[in-house]
């Protein structure tokens, strides 16, 4: 029983921490979120070996998400992990199109229709389609599908989150190569991906809240001395552990336990993009005028918990999985 | 990262389960003084086995187990529903101390009976003036010859009726500051100065006593930790508590779970599923920041702040979870039953014993965060 990392998946986290800190600085994440340049250091993370998931485990793969999520980075490295999730053998870049225009929010539910192989539907908040070779296509009877990216049509969105780019796909009988196996597996590690983006978000928030109710004074006092400020900010403390601490028993379970794993991966999900989220949001108000403004960053990372939150599953829905596993 | 267990471990949880399974004493009898004789039996049954002081040294009739074999042992009592012990005041908090802090003769006198429940403990620190704000505690202790003379009045005294010590925190320097001024005492509870009277809560149990102190005295060799050092001596000890704690409370949150989800099976309402999930996911929550803990206590010998956290989340939870039963009573919730009413009602304290939820988030900001004070 031993809850910390290895010394290997630490040394990861370090590295990972100093690269996204020196190649994406605020005016970096700026200028790719506001001119919609794609992320110029692919090759850089090509190098670093992390676009190769069969290399590492889901644990290494939720330290680098965390600090994707810590850095904010625009990169479409998370898009890219969950087409190879997957389709393993996937060559080139991907990316994933999961929801249908109008869907619910059931993910495990598509209207794509497929005839003859050929695939038609309008899929939405696609990340990173302009960079992607390959799609992963979700379809009705929950099949799934790889299409190369020249035969659909694919319009740039626009993205609540800007430091993730967004694009809307058309599907006008596209020819699809329908892949086979049981995806489950996939799809809950993918869930654990964006929870530990999320998780990133949390705590990155939580220490600049804190930090700035320590600087920032009012009646002659730090905002943090007051208790109604300092409560908050033990509250957003208690939320980024405790979603830390879900997200790393999924990815572990996904791992080396496959009797909780499912379970383990809803309940990361649902906490983490909650967790995110509150944090976000009890930061915005401990901030006061200066969060709201555009010039902050924090809306940038309020906006990053927020949209993270509805991607593979929302909160509702993984709640919901984890209701049916029990009730 | 590894959350399995060690063999060692396993090995140690199947022979626990399999003792348990032989020795279950089956469903608690109702009524106080029956309930305390069972409980008083099942704590001697373990102590046979040496089990009773778990991660207490081999030389203080402990079985010097590990944190993780701790937690093993509640997690299956809660599994099992077994009862608690008898005297799980000494067990947590009093043997803890006087092995910490105490000297050779003093483990020598008070360890064993705390094992065997011989001898019962109860905790003498908040005051009717002084709960959150322990360090401005009123009662008195004055040295005459070779023993304190001590007055005053203690409250939320569990088990006081059934204790022969108590744990009591007592100033003894008035000019000191509040926090420097304290002494922890062990004072016999069987003497003319100590009066206990039961406190009704709102449950209409009186779990809870008050103890009224008048000229009550304490031998100077009763005094654990140095005189004037009591408040280093209780909070080493509160922080011990809260950390294995997080553990046991947890475990029981589990066992409610599970019966709660028998009772909502095949529910279709939204909310309600909605609500259990969440609690069921904060659960998991809970018990993966008690083993965060474990690790965090094992490295370091000193519980992190995740015992705060976990005893703060628990009140959360398992008033959550309470309230939840309830609401889906229906009409029946205006009647008392033999399960929720009492748990629903009884949970309103969980975020006030042991540390108020406001005074955890305290320490969580002060200590954690490096919050100023306000």
């Amino acid at each position: 029983m031993n809850f910390d990392l290895t010394e290997d998946q630490r040394e990861i986290k370090r590295t990972a921490r100093d690269f996204l800190a020196a190649r994406y600085p605020p005016e970096t994440i700026r200028a790719i979120a506001l001119d919609g340049r794609p992320d110029p250091h692919w090759d850089a993370i090509v190098e670093l070996g992390w676009p190769d998931v069969a290399e590492l485990g889901i644990v290494e793969l939720a330290v680098v998400a965390e600090e994707l999520g810590y850095s904010l980075a625009p990169s479409p490295l998370p898009a890219h992990w969950a087409a190879k999730l997957l389709h393993p053998e996937l060559g080139g870049r991907g990316t994933v199109a999961q929801s249908d225009e109008g869907s619910d929010g059931d993910p495990e539910t598509s209207s794509t229709t497929v005839s003859d192989g050929a695939l038609t539907g309008v899929k939405i908040a696609v990340p990173n389609a302009d960079v992607a070779d390959t799609l992963i296509v979700t379809a009705e009877g929950g099949r799934h599908f790889a299409v190369a990216a020249s035969d659909v049509t694919v319009e740039p969105a626009r993205a609540l989150d800007a430091t993730r780019l967004l694009f809307t796909v058309r599907l006008d009988g596209a020819p699809g190569y329908e892949l086979s196996g049981d995806f489950g597996h996939a799809w809950h590690a993918i869930a654990v991906m964006a929870a530990a983006e999320s998780v990133g978000v949390a705590a990155r928030v939580t220490q600049t809240t804190v930090d700035y109710a320590k600087e920032r004074k009012q009646f002659g006092r730090a905002i943090g001395s007051y208790q109604a400020v300092s409560h908050a900010c033990a509250q957003m403390f208690l939320e980024s552990e405790g979603a830390r601490s879900v997200t790393y028993w999924a990815a572990w379970a996904l791992d080396h336990d496959p009797d909780t794993a499912y379970m383990a991966a809803n309940c990361a999900n649902a906490y983490a993009s909650d967790a995110a989220v509150n944090v976000a949001r009890s930061a915005l108000q401990v901030h006061g005028g200066i969060g709201f403004t555009w010039e902050h960053d924090l809306h940038l990372f309020f906006k990053r918990a927020e949209a993270n939150a509805h991607a593979y599953g929302d909160a509702r829905w993984h709640r919901e999985q984890v209701a049916a596993a029990l009730l | 990262m590894d959350l399995t267990l060690s063999p060692a471990e396993e090995e140690f949880r199947d022979t626990l389960r399999a003792w348990i399974a032989e020795n279950h004493p089956g469903r608690e009898p109702e009524g106080d003084e029956a309930s305390f004789q069972f409980r008083r039996d099942w704590q001697r049954k373990l102590n046979e086995r040496g089990w009773a002081g778990l991660t207490w040294p081999t030389e203080y009739g402990g079985a010097g187990a590990t944190q993780i074999e701790q937690a093993i042992l509640f997690e299956e009592f809660a599994r099992s529903r077994a009862p608690q012990m008898a005297n799980v005041l000494g067990l947590t908090m009093g043997g803890p101390t006087v092995i910490a802090h105490g000297t050779d003769a003093q483990k020598e006198r008070f360890l064993a009976p705390i094992l065997s429940a011989e001898e019962m403990w109860c905790q003498g620190f908040s005051e009717p003036e002084s709960g959150s704000d322990l360090a401005s505690l009123k009662t008195r202790a004055v040295l005459q010859g070779d023993e304190y003379v001590v007055t005053g009045q203690k409250v939320w005294t569990t088990f006081a009726h059934r204790s022969k010590w108590c744990m009591l925190l007592a100033r003894t320097n008035q000019d000191a500051p509040k926090h420097r001024g304290l002494t922890y005492f062990l004072m016999d509870m069987e003497q003319p100065g100590v009066e206990v009277r039961p406190l009704v809560q709102i449950t209409g149990e009186a779990e809870f006593n008050e103890l009224f102190i008048e000229d009550a005295r304490i031998p100077v060799e009763n005094v654990v930790g140095g005189v004037d050092n009591g408040w280093r001596v209780a909070i080493t000890t509160l922080m011990h508590e809260r950390a294995g704690l997080a553990f046991a409370l947890q475990a029981r949150v589990q066992v409610a779970l599970s019966e709660l989800a028998d009772e909502l099976k095949g529910t279709t309402d939204p909310v309600i599923r909605q609500r259990f999930a969440q609690i069921a996911i904060e659960a998991n929550v809970l018990r993966l920041l008690a083993y965060r803990g474990l690790t965090t206590a094992m490295k370091s010998g000193e519980p992190g702040p995740e015992g705060s956290l976990g005893k703060w989340m628990w009140a959360d939870i398992n008033q959550a979870l309470t309230t939840l039963a309830m609401d889906v009573k229906g009409p029946s919730a205006q009647l008392v039953d033999d399960k929720w009413t009492y748990r629903f009602l009884r949970a309103r304290a969980n975020s006030i014993e042991g540390g108020t939820t406001e005074i955890l988030k305290n320490i969580v900001a002060e200590r954690v965060l490096g919050l100023p004070r306000g």
